[in-house]
């Protein structure tokens, strides 16, 4: 199993469009040997954790520019919960304009890891492969 | 001697031997477009270029030195804020401030949801009312956002780029409700361009064909109604390019698209039976400013005079008044570090300067808190007094087109002209930007140009302060702007008033005679949707109502989504 591939979903949730760091994470994701599903734009929490159950992924990752990452993410969440997802195998960060007091209110809530403009997209993608061993190894 | 050989003397027997001491701290040097650059310009680069015919004179064609014929000596800026947040009050509130210091116009920043069409109770607006702009979910809302302001005496701006012939009708019913004749609103400004959100910001509803019709729906009911009334200062429709650059476009590709999408709006008009004298001198180019001064006062100056050219050339058009483009841009956002948020004040101010010295007639500064969350009161302000400050405290208000004939300036005027020139045409062999949008050919061309500019941070070859040069681990506590929570149930709560206190069925009768003219219109793109859209609007019906009937008849525009 250690060598898979690791399944990295992005999505941007919510109504703001702005995808160009979605995609950029995206291709930067993919340089780094991860498989990426992008669903593109206005997705709602329920169409992102459809998609996290039915590709099957290590890691979501979830994009933000306009300030709704709170209700979002909370959200989303809750839905992995109900569905069966295991914040303990799956790896959930995000990414975006968040503010310093709500990088802690959403690490409370499960986030692994919050990365804001300016992130180095090697650091993003260590993070992930860390994260998501780390994990993994714990579900193994 | 001869220049060349002087030249290549001065390479030869100083420069080089200089490098032998002192090497070159880069392999290569590129503008921020990443157009390679030469160590030094001299007056062999302005070779080919004949003074009368590509540079010129303010006023005067080619406009390559300024719009008008005085530059920013006979200018005053209008202090025009971008701005909205949260609940009606708290936006009220925020506008109330900036009138009183000294604002003569308000562009409302609307949040997400009304942008889209969507009512603030709709279940998909969950968490985002209220979040990037105010909501306007109906006229009642506008009269709450805009209570107690001078509509005679403060101007209205509004980006709703999806939704204009809505936003027209929510101002003009305003005006009609506090009893002023619309033709005297102060300034009425509408950017209603669509195109901007399939091409970089994606806050797109409709399919394109509809939406550019829509949009041209505006334009032709303002210069139908209100054409003897345009010393008041009304933009039907300005296009914008400011997203598309932040996505990751070069300069010249800014332009070029931007030329495509104004080209195709021109001739959305005309087919309307409009004449270019009606609307073209109202619109202008909504461009961005970034970090590279030079590059980007060139851009500004090849813009004017290509744009000159193609009224020429290709609309036969010799009225300066239609040839001269006049250029507002909103400077790059995207530039604003998250890191050490005070260092932003040096970048846009550069920003600021590059618009100055390329003859810029209207602008918004970000602020300088902006990557880390919604501008404050104050950080709003600083960002607007930066121009003023350079315009009559640094010498900018002396002399036009100051940058004019520095030999570096002029040659990448030239050759951004020609970049643009060359992906306009790339628009147009793909057979315009119906299908540039469906090629997904935007998204692969920002992905490049944006990949590229990381990947030149990342390896240190482009250094930026905070990122990769002295970055620091603490930082200094900024105070942030928070927008209270509790906003979006106000609002909410405010929604279900409006609907329990109107004339529902009058309201049905409306949406039911828009939905007849939208069928119409779907088979006759002429139809104007403004008229049925101000009846719907004076009765209270909502941004949700009004949209939700439209999306019935024209669909949704679906977006590529591979990345690559």
């Amino acid at each position: 199993m250690a060598d898979k591939r690791i399944r990295v979903l992005v999505a941007k949730p919510g109504l703001d469009g702005h995808e160009m760091g979605a995609r950029l994470i995206s291709k930067c994701l993919m340089d780094a040997r991860m498989e990426v599903i992008y669903t593109g734009p206005r997705q709602t929490p329920e169409m992102v954790v459809a998609t996290a159950l039915q590709e099957d992924v290590d890691v979501i990752g979830l994009s933000f520019l306009t300030g709704a990452h709170k209700e979002h993410t909370a959200k989303i969440i809750r839905l992995m919960r109900e569905k069966g997802m295991d914040l303990n195998s799956t790896v959930l960060v995000v990414g975006g304009i968040i503010p310093p007091e709500d990088v802690t209110y959403l690490k409370s809530l499960g986030v692994d890891a919050v990365f804001g403009p300016g992130s180095d997209t090697r650091t993003i993608a260590s993070t992930i492969k860390e994260t998501a061993g780390r994990k993994r190894g714990k579900n193994d | 001697m001869k220049l060349e050989d002087a030249l290549k003397k001065w390479e030869e027997e100083v420069r080089q031997p200089s490098l032998a001491k002192k090497p070159e701290n880069k392999k290569e040097f590129k503008t921020i477009s990443g157009t390679p650059v030469k160590p030094i310009y001299t007056p062999l680069d302005m070779e080919g270029i004949d003074y009368q015919k590509d540079i010129g004179f303010a006023g005067q064609f080619p406009f390559t030195r300024g719009r008008t014929p005085n530059g920013y000596r006979s200018f005053t800026w209008p202090h025009d804020f971008y701005s909205g947040y949260g609940s009606s009050e708290s936006a009220n509130e925020r506008y109330r401030d900036l009138i009183n210091h000294g604002a003569t116009v308000i562009t409302l920043a609307l949040d997400l949801p009304t942008q889209i069409g969507y009512d603030s109770d709709d279940p998909l607006a969950e968490g985002e009312v209220g979040k990037a702009g105010v909501a306007l979910a109906s006229l009642a809302d506008a009269d709450r956002v805009l209570e107690g302001i001078d509509l005679k005496k403060t101007g209205l701006g509004f980006v709703g780029n999806c939704i204009g012939p809505y936003i027209l009708s929510v101002s003009l019913a305003l005006a009609e409700k506090r009893g002023i004749d619309p033709a005297y609103l102060r300034h009425f400004r509408i950017q209603n361009d669509p195109l901007k959100e399939y091409s970089g910001r994606d806050t797109y509803i409709f399919p394109v064909d509809p939406a550019i019709e829509m949009a041209t729906d505006v334009v032709e009911y303002i210069c139908r109604n209100f054409q003897d009334k345009w010393d008041w200062q009304w933009v039907p429709q300005y296009v914008c390019t400011t997203q598309v650059r932040w996505a990751g476009v070069s300069a010249a590709q800014e332009l070029g698209f931007g030329l495509a999408h104004f080209l195709t709006y021109i001739d959305s008009a005309l087919e309307r039976g409009l004449s270019l004298g009606d609307f073209v001198p109202k619109m202008d180019w909504h461009a961005s400013s970034d970090l590279d001064l030079f590059e980007e006062v060139a851009k500004f100056r090849a813009g004017r005079r290509l744009f000159a050219r193609l009224m020429k050339e290709r609309y036969h058009c010799d009225d300066p008044n239609i040839q001269g483009l006049r250029i507002s841009l909103w400077t790059s956002a995207n530039r604003m570090t998250a890191q050490q948020p005070l260092n932003n004040l040096a970048r846009i101010t550069v920003q600021v300067l590059a618009a100055m010295l390329g003859g810029v007639e209207h602008m918004w500064a970000p602020a300088y808190d902006e990557a880390l969350a919604l501008p404050t009161s104050e950080s709003t302000r600083v960002a607007n007094q930066i121009k003023l400050i350079l315009h009559h405290e640094c010498g900018l208000e002396n002399v036009i087109d100051p940058m004019g004939g520095s030999y570096y300036v002029e040659k990448l005027t030239n050759q951004i002209e020609e970049e643009a020139f060359h992906w306009l045409q790339e628009i147009e062999k793909m057979g315009g930007v119906q299908n540039a949008v469906a090629e997904g050919f935007y998204y692969s061309e920002e992905l490049k140009g944006l990949y590229r500019f990381q990947k030149e941070v990342e390896s240190g070859e482009r250094k930026v302060v905070g990122i990769n040069l002295l970055p620091v681990e603490e930082e200094i506590p900024l105070d942030l702007f928070k927008v209270d929570s509790a906003d979006e149930s106000r609002q909410v709560k405010r929604l279900d008033h409006v609907r329990e206190t109107r004339d529902n069925k009058l309201v049905q009768q409306c949406l039911e005679v828009l939905g007849e003219m939208a069928t119409k219109k779907a088979g006759d793109k002429k139809v104007n949707l403004v008229p049925a859209t101000l009846e719907a609007v004076r009765a209270n019906a909502t941004v949700g109502e009004i949209h939700g009937i439209l999306r019935k008849v024209f669909g949704e525009f679906q977006a590529p989504v591979k990345v690559s």
